[in-house]
């Protein structure tokens, strides 16, 4: 049961962060520009996945309806297609400060091109288009490819997560650290002294342990066993 | 006002890591010392003060030493990936 609960909430977790990473991760697509344009957007309950209200992207008129340009495109197979927003950024999240919505609106502009003729172009941009939630990509750059085929590498991504990794990597071993040398011995120390005046040291030791001792022994079996 | 509030609560992050990371890394060079001391066998009967000393001179090694330096690049790194993001985001 409890084991059940355990991964039940780990899996939980690492969907959450999955899908947050997925979310604010840059992703590139390769398209062609068919339209681009502004849109009087109402926000409203969605607000979390537009742009905080004073990064001055277009104009914002009330502060429910923000003037919003977008770039319509279509993926290679002809059929697919995909609206991103462009919309700056601001200071905080997620951390692309990008304040060059303008130049990117002229850059998508300039890149337009028509289904008989298409110039293919790498659309960096975050986000997930949800209609229910009226929520769309936001684009950060633009930029021609030779094709519809070419592989793109994402840098950023490997080196995103890598350092994500590794960064998790020393928070264990931090931990694993203070434990073996702050938390290991003084239990140690507390396991000597009950063992003098108590034959069942394990015992008393373990009742001594307390909610926190629980709650350790709990997280500690997220660590391999030695 | 933007980026001085990112600046101010960025950089209280840092220093928070900063000084987690350091703590980390003395306990570990310290460890390595104990260590060092307690496995070598011509250091057999030698003192508490002895071994003290033989710590403290390694701690003080440290202190003066590269990788305690190594440490600035919490501070250095996230300050050049913020700079270079701007840059490719806005003018690249």
């Amino acid at each position: 049961m409890w084991t059940k609960i355990k991964w039940g909430l780990r899996i939980f977790l690492i969907l959450i962060v999955g899908a947050f990473l997925h979310y604010t991760l840059p992703q590139r697509d390769i398209v062609h520009v068919i339209n681009t344009y502004n849109k009087n957007t109402p926000i409203g309950a969605n607000w979390m996945f537009y742009s905080i209200e004073d990064t001055g992207t277009g104009v914002e008129t009330t502060s429910t309806i923000r003037d919003i340009r977008f770039i319509d495109a279509v993926y290679p197979d002809g059929n697919s297609v995909v609206v991103y927003r462009n919309e700056d950024t601001g200071w905080f999240w997620p951390p692309y400060f990008k304040w060059d919505s303008s130049t990117l609106q002229a850059e998508a502009q300039n890149l337009k091109s028509d289904k008989a003729n298409p110039q293919w172009v790498a659309v960096t941009h975050y986000g997930w288009r949800l209609p229910f939630f009226s929520i769309f990509p936001n684009a950060v750059s633009i930029a021609r490819v030779d094709g519809p085929n070419v592989t793109l590498i994402p840098w950023v991504n490997i080196i995103i997560l890598s350092m994500l990794a590794f960064g998790l990597f020393m928070i264990r071993r931090m931990w694993m650290q203070f434990r073996e040398r702050a938390v290991d011995p003084v239990l140690a120390d507390a396991g000597d002294a009950w063992g003098s005046v108590d034959a069942t040291a394990e015992a008393a030791k373990k009742r001594a342990r307390g909610v926190f001792g629980r709650m350790g022994a709990w997280f500690r079996t997220w660590t391999p066993k030695k | 006002m933007g980026w001085l509030r990112l600046a101010f609560f960025g950089y209280i992050a840092l220093t928070i890591i900063y000084f987690i990371t350091g703590i980390y890394s003395r306990s570990v060079r310290r460890e390595k010392l104990e260590k060092a001391w307690d496995t070598d066998p011509a250091r057999e009967g030698a003192t508490k003060a002895d071994r003290q000393a033989f710590i403290d001179g390694g701690m003080k090694a440290y202190d003066t030493g590269m990788k305690k330096r190594l440490l600035w690049l919490i501070y250095i790194i996230p300050t050049i990936a913020f700079a270079a993001t701007i840059y490719f985001v806005n003018w690249n």
